[in-house]
């Protein structure tokens, strides 16, 4: 009955889903193009000349969209200051580009971009505060995450607050999530958002490592040779039709494929949670408002209409629920666009069994056996104070989730030596003998229940068989 | 002996020219008493007699105007006094009202109070350089002759700021950051100056009330 039901959601979810992203505006050019805000260019031509070169260079200056269109504020908001006699904002917010960019502001509203800051909150507050501090916050993790940007009574802007154009930031005017992210200001140039250093500026490192993954994948080989046939600069850029050189980001993750038209909710098409201690497949909860939500495949399903906890703690109807299936099936239509069905189809039970491998072998185990011995007293309930935390941190978070992004997006080097054998040298030379070190007896009881009858690391049982990769043989033992 | 009338109209009696070299005498002391009484009124030693005027210059003390390169000072008086001592007599009279308030209003010398009231003092303050074009302002600064770090802003002075006055762009200089009058909200003022001195939630507003 279930997959029934998720197949008829499906079906208006790919409806619902079939935005067009590079949406034309197509509102009347009367409602921009404010005549107070001609003259801004000016003195900004003098005061910051590179700032208006970049203006004069986008599509908003052909469009006569000008400073204050965007700029503009009421004087009642939260934001407003007077600035050589009107009232503007310093902010554009995603709500302020939704005048105009009304599709694209609905995408975004719901994305899990937009809820990059209360993810900081509610999952890392030990990082961001005890590795970090306020100043670590603000030029580490909310540069990419976002800050909650802080108007002060005195008319400016909290220097800890701002500048930053984090994907989730929380905006004066309520609104979350930061264009500007990925559309550099003031060019705001097409080109550059389909680069996939837009995404690679915060997808990079420990956390996500998607830029080494990229670059060492078919797909960034190809994307390197053939940078100037991408077509970049190309007003539509459907693949297939526009450009065929290489996939970037954006192609896979929220480009048009066929029928399906791009959108900026860019976690859509994502089946796994690939940055957590064990990977789960995640349902899409999308709410009766608007929002949108995340839900393990473990959990229960919501029945539609059935109302439930939003990521930020408020409470709203469920209106529909993607399946991990049915977001898969969307992430494989832009790989049809290129691939084979098979070739497809292959690729992601290659992607999936490497994720099952990884939970299997080592997530779930690890994680039981912290489990054990935080419900032993072995450790105190604080995280980070005791070393095996860390070396346990390392396991998942650093090189698990660097094993399964290569894993994912086809980089074989990522997924093996950076990946999954970083994990084996931790797990066997690091994680366990931590654990015996700790926990004693106990630990060797732990290690045997979870780990020696398990048929993953059975062979560490057999002591006497010798191999040579490390250079030594029975023979060779036998002979010293 | 001669007789001072020989040379006098007959009106100007003894008494009469007595009375107008006193009179003169005391003309010209009390012009000069004048001129040095707004000179020393206009000094920061005077004005920070009151406690209150001591936090409005703590910010000025950290201000370019303070401490600018060249060593060129603006006192209080400076900017906030007219030029000629009629101008400044008056000036300093209307600003009597402060010595008024300073005794017998608020208790100004409290840091919260003073913060409280401040963005009126300021809108005061701005409307004050406004009516008279930026005048003390423009006693040291030519517009002519604003040569900044950029190269272009003698450019924007001349041109984009042909028609207006210093004051328009150029507040938040000295004192206290406060928002233009049209963008100022009392509520976040309130806010601000709560989280500043630690004090509970709507402990501002009660203070304005009394």
């Amino acid at each position: 009955m279930i997959s029934i039901r998720l197949f008829f959601i499906s079906i208006f979810f790919l409806f619902l889903s079939n935005f067009s992203l590079a949406a034309k505006v197509t509102l009347d050019s009367s409602g921009w193009g404010l005549e107070e805000g001609k003259s801004c260019v000016e003195c900004h031509s003098k005061s910051s000349s590179g700032l208006t070169h970049q203006w004069r260079n986008s599509a908003h200056a052909q469009a006569n969209v000008n400073c204050l269109d965007c700029h503009q504020a009421y004087e009642d908001d939260n934001d407003a200051i007077e600035h050589e006699g009107h009232v503007i904002a310093t902010i554009v917010s995603p709500k302020d580009c939704g005048r105009c960019h009304e599709v694209e502001y609905k995408q975004q509203k719901g994305s899990v971009h937009v809820k990059a800051v209360s993810f900081l909150k509610n999952n890392m507050p030990l990082l961001a505060q005890h590795f970090g501090g306020l100043a670590g916050n603000n030029s580490g993790c909310a540069k990419c995450h976002g800050s909650e940007v802080k108007m002060r009574g005195d008319g400016t802007l909290d220097p800890a607050t701002w500048p930053n154009t984090g994907i989730g930031r929380i905006n004066p005017d309520g609104s979350k999530g930061s264009c500007s992210a990925c559309h550099g200001r003031h060019q705001f140039s097409k080109a550059q958002a389909r680069e996939p250093s837009a995404c690679t500026h915060c997808h990079t490192g420990i956390e996500s490592p998607d830029k080494a993954v990229y670059e060492t994948s078919k797909h960034g080989m190809l994307y390197a040779a053939h940078r100037d046939e991408m077509n970049l600069k190309s007003d539509q850029w459907v693949v297939g039709k526009d450009y065929s050189a290489a996939p970037t980001c954006v192609t896979c993750h929220m480009g048009t494929a066929g029928k399906m038209k791009s959108n900026h909710d860019v976690g859509m098409r994502d089946a796994w949670n690939l940055n957590s201690p064990v990977s789960e497949k995640q349902y899409l909860i999308i709410f009766q408002d608007g929002d949108k939500r995340e839900l393990s495949t473990t959990e229960a399903l919501p029945r539609r209409g059935e109302t439930i906890k939003k990521l930020d703690g408020t409470e709203a109807k469920v209106k529909m629920v993607a399946s991990p299936k049915r977001r898969r099936q969307a992430m494989m239509k832009s790989c049809l666009e290129c691939h084979s069905k098979g070739f497809t189809k292959n690729s992601m039970q290659q992607f999936d069994d490497f994720v099952e491998l990884y939970n299997d072998k080592y997530g779930k185990p690890a994680k039981a056996i912290m489990q054990a011995l935080y419900d032993n007293n072995l450790l105190t309930p604080l995280a980070f104070d005791e070393p095996i935390e860390h070396t346990y941190w390392a396991l998942w978070h650093n090189e698990g989730t660097r094993a399964r992004h290569g894993a994912a997006m086809g980089s074989a080097n990522m997924a093996w030596w950076e990946g999954m054998h970083e994990v084996a040298t931790n797990f066997y030379g690091k994680f366990l003998p931590q654990v015996k070190e700790l926990a004693g007896k106990k630990g060797d009881e732990i290690i045997k229940e979870h780990i020696l009858e398990s048929e993953y690391h059975e062979w560490l049982n057999r002591t006497q068989e010798a191999t040579n990769v490390l250079g030594f043989t029975k023979e060779s033992n036998d002979e010293n | 002996m001669m007789k001072i009338d020989h040379f006098l109209p007959a009106f100007i009696t003894r008494h009469v020219l007595f009375a107008l070299i006193f009179g003169g005498v005391l003309g010209v002391g009390f012009i000069l008493f004048l001129i040095e009484f707004d000179h020393y009124t206009s000094t920061e030693e005077f004005c920070t007699s009151c406690h209150s005027m001591e936090l409005a210059a703590e910010p000025y003390r950290n201000s370019t105007h303070y401490n600018p390169r060249s060593g060129v000072r603006a006192d209080c008086g400076d900017c906030h006094v007219s030029e000629g001592v009629l101008a400044a007599t008056w000036d300093h009279f209307m600003g009597s009202k402060d010595l008024y308030k300073q005794l017998f209003g608020h208790d100004y010398d409290d840091p919260v109070i003073n913060a409280l009231h401040l963005p009126e003092a300021a809108f005061d303050a701005r409307k004050w350089f406004k009516k008279r074009n930026s005048a003390t302002c423009k006693k040291c600064h030519v517009k002519e002759a604003i040569n900044g770090e950029r190269p272009d802003t003698l450019q924007i002075h001349m041109e984009d700021a042909k028609d207006k006055t210093c004051i328009e762009c150029h507040y938040n200089l000295v004192h206290r950051k406060i928002p233009d009058e049209k963008t100022f909200k009392r509520d976040k003022w309130n806010a601000m100056i709560e989280e500043e001195f630690d004090l509970e939630k709507g402990t501002a507003k009660k203070l304005l009330e009394q």
